[in-house]
């Protein structure tokens, strides 16, 4: 009741008053400046380089020509020849950040939820362990995964040397591997495959799982899950229908920010993943870096990106509100 | 309606010990209150009764049957918490009738028995709200209707008032005492509110340190109190020391005479507890009489509280406030008794 009456004055400012300035014209313009040169202007330059013209021979120059989208779409021989290269390319960009983020989250969640119930102590563990994983670069963890799947002297070599091969021949799951494409004649293996490529990016992405989790499991109030245990919830039923519904748009949101990360993933997509599956980060960078040069093409490829993203998020934002709406 | 027994029921925390090894029986259709300061082990004995804290040693018996070892959502006693422990992302119906829907009752029938639960805690009309719009007396009385939705065979209640403020917690005593005498279920509240505990209860277990220190009706635990914590956490009292000199107690220059006459043998120390509302103010001189002054006058409103500079030391009395002015000062000289019969001898604490 007292909380009741202390919200209702604070909301009323008292008469005679003015509403006190909320920022300081000076914080908001440096905030302006910032926002417009760090964030409008580049990506306004990157929609303009979009529609240059590539010089062959030479670098590009600025125009308005919307064959980088054309190609995009259709390929540079259209109407002659038609190819989905690009589509393939940002398919497998949504393919790869889609499984791996919902893997992330999968796994960490479960995690999260066992560590929020810990002691104070050991979740200040865990945090600070995760924390210093998270400084881990890109590059370095994507080195050591190479290391352990690669056929000649990773986990293969391992499956053949404890005759975890020969096990699996006999016993028939090696014809079912070698269907899923984990494994040549002779050994398992691991790459190139799509498996390498998302086990990789989800463990990259795992710590941040954890740490954008954690906050919302452990504001879970324990007597709420006591609550449940003594109205007859056994533990599964708990975790079902109050601790998932309680964090459920921490979930969504986890999943789209670790999404979104992993739409740009490169090392762990040119190490693992299989070149004719490889993404449109990979594509772009090729384009704007690599051997083609070709900035006007790559700006294309990373608008298309970007918009199609947007419009992912736009999608599960608006079955968010509607499941919202509904309850 | 069953009852609960307890064996030897014990529970350790490492090295502490939060319960030492306890004999109790909750008896059907009771409303018994553990009391005592926060740390007393009160709050570890219910949830050991409502499965969400194994016991390291002893039984539990619910009429006869020992469900020691079954869990909580086996034993399925409704139980209220500190902090209601409501459902945010479910609306007030949906709370009341959580228990049902995960044990399989239809949607029709669920919504039927949560009106009804409903109306008995005087919300009728609240079932589409949710919990974050509700006042926090309202949540207690979604809280105590979902845990009753089940029909428990026990109802537990762990410092139910504690979140709430102090006028709408004494009504709220009253209305759960009313509801469980309607419903005549066997109920354990936990509390740390001798006031709360002397309203609603038909026995209170007093605790201390793990151990229980006195079980009984509100009445003999407020007037006979067994030891001398039982008798300072209950109520306002005077404590006064003297000791044992033939039979009466020695207090400075004074000689108190005292109704109870347990063995003390001559020159114990003693101390002495007198209830302040059983103390007279008188004319003359007589038994257990002294002079006092007074030094300050406290209004309750329904009574005077009179504290007083003594012969055998600070007193503190009160007078129910019958004309609305106190006819006594600040400053005045009054004489005292304290019969006989109001005092109470317990051995002093060590030094």
């Amino acid at each position: 009741m007292t909380t009741t009456v202390g919200v209702e004055s604070s909301t009323t400012p008292p008469p005679g008053l003015a509403p006190p300035q909320r920022r300081l014209p000076l914080a908001n313009t440096i905030f302006c400046v910032v926002v417009v040169s760090f964030c409008i202007i580049p990506f306004l330059l990157v929609i303009a380089i979009s529609f240059g013209e590539k010089i062959e021979g030479a670098a590009w120059r600025w125009s308005f020509d919307h064959s980088n989208y054309l190609r995009f779409f259709v390929g540079a021989d259209w109407p002659d020849t038609r190819t989905t290269l690009y589509i393939r390319r940002l398919w497998f960009s949504f393919y790869y950040a889609i499984i791996a983020s919902v893997l992330a989250v999968a796994t960490a969640f479960p995690f999260a939820y066992v560590m929020s119930r810990q002691s104070r102590r050991s979740q200040t563990l865990w945090l600070v362990f995760l924390l210093s994983a998270v400084s881990l670069s890109e590059v370095f963890v994507v080195m050591g995964w190479d290391i352990l799947l690669s056929n000649r002297s990773g986990l293969p070599m391992v499956f053949k040397e404890t005759g975890l091969t020969d096990w699996l021949k006999t016993s028939g799951w090696f014809e079912v591997l070698r269907e899923w494409g984990l494994a040549n004649p002779r050994n398992v293996r691991f790459k190139p495959t799509d498996f390498a490529t998302i086990v990789t990016m989800s463990y990259l992405v795992w710590p941040y799982a954890v740490i954008l989790l954690y906050p919302a499991l452990a504001r879970i109030d324990n007597s709420m899950l006591e609550a449940a245990r003594t109205m007859g919830a056994p533990p599964l039923t708990v975790l079902r229908t109050v601790v998932l519904p309680s964090v459920r748009l921490p979930v969504i949101g986890t999943t789209l920010i670790l999404f979104v990360f992993l739409l740009g993933s490169y090392v762990a997509i040119t190490v693992f993943a299989h070149p004719s599956r490889q993404t449109l980060a990979v594509s772009v960078y090729d384009s704007v870096r690599g051997a083609t040069m070709n900035a006007p093409f790559g700006a294309a490829q990373a608008i298309v990106l970007l918009i199609t993203a947007v419009l992912v998020l736009l999608i599960v934002w608006m079955i968010g509100r509607r499941t919202e709406a509904l309850q | 309606m069953p009852g609960v027994s307890l064996q030897q029921i014990n529970k350790q925390f490492g090295n502490d010990t939060a319960v030492s090894p306890t004999d109790l029986e909750f008896n059907d259709g009771e409303l018994t209150a553990l009391l005592g300061p926060s740390g007393c082990g009160k709050t570890t004995l219910i949830r050991m009764i409502a499965g969400l804290e194994t016991p390291s040693g002893g039984r539990i018996l619910l009429d006869g049957q020992n469900i020691t070892d079954q869990p909580a959502h086996i034993r399925r006693f409704g139980m209220v918490f500190q902090s209601f422990a409501l459902f945010p992302h479910l609306t007030v119906t949906d709370n009341v009738g959580y228990s049902l829907k995960i044990n399989g009752v239809g949607k029709e029938q669920r919504e039927q028995r949560a009106q009804e639960l409903l109306d008995l805690v005087q919300m009728p009309q609240f079932g589409k709200r949710r919990i974050g719009e509700l006042s926090g007396g309202q949540r207690q009385r979604v809280a105590i209707a979902r845990a009753l939705a089940q029909q428990p065979s026990i109802f537990l209640l762990d410092e139910p008032m504690s979140a709430l403020d102090a006028k709408l917690r004494e009504e709220m005593q009253v209305e759960l005492r009313l509801l469980q005498q309607r419903l005549g279920i066997t109920t354990i509240v936990v509390t740390h509110d001798q006031r709360e505990a002397m309203t609603m209860a038909d026995r209170i277990v007093v605790m201390k340190k793990g151990q229980v220190e006195q079980v009984g009706t509100p009445d003999e635990i407020y007037n006979n109190p067994a030891s001398l914590f039982v008798a300072s956490f209950i109520g306002k009292a005077n404590f006064i020391n003297g000791i044992i000199r033939r039979g009466t107690v020695i207090v400075g220059n004074n000689e108190l005479a005292t109704a109870d006459k347990p063995g003390f043998i001559d020159g114990s120390s003693v101390t002495l507890f007198s209830r302040p509302e059983r103390c007279r103010i008188v004319d003359n001189t007589g038994e257990n009489t002294m002079r006092g002054e007074v030094t300050y006058v406290r209004n309750v409103g329904s009574l005077f509280e009179y504290h007083l500079t003594t012969d055998i030391g600070p007193l503190i009395i009160e007078k129910p406030n019958l004309q609305g002015n106190s006819p006594i000062t600040k400053g005045q000289q009054i004489l005292v008794q304290l019969p006989a019969d109001s005092i109470k001898t317990f051995p002093a604490l060590a030094a």
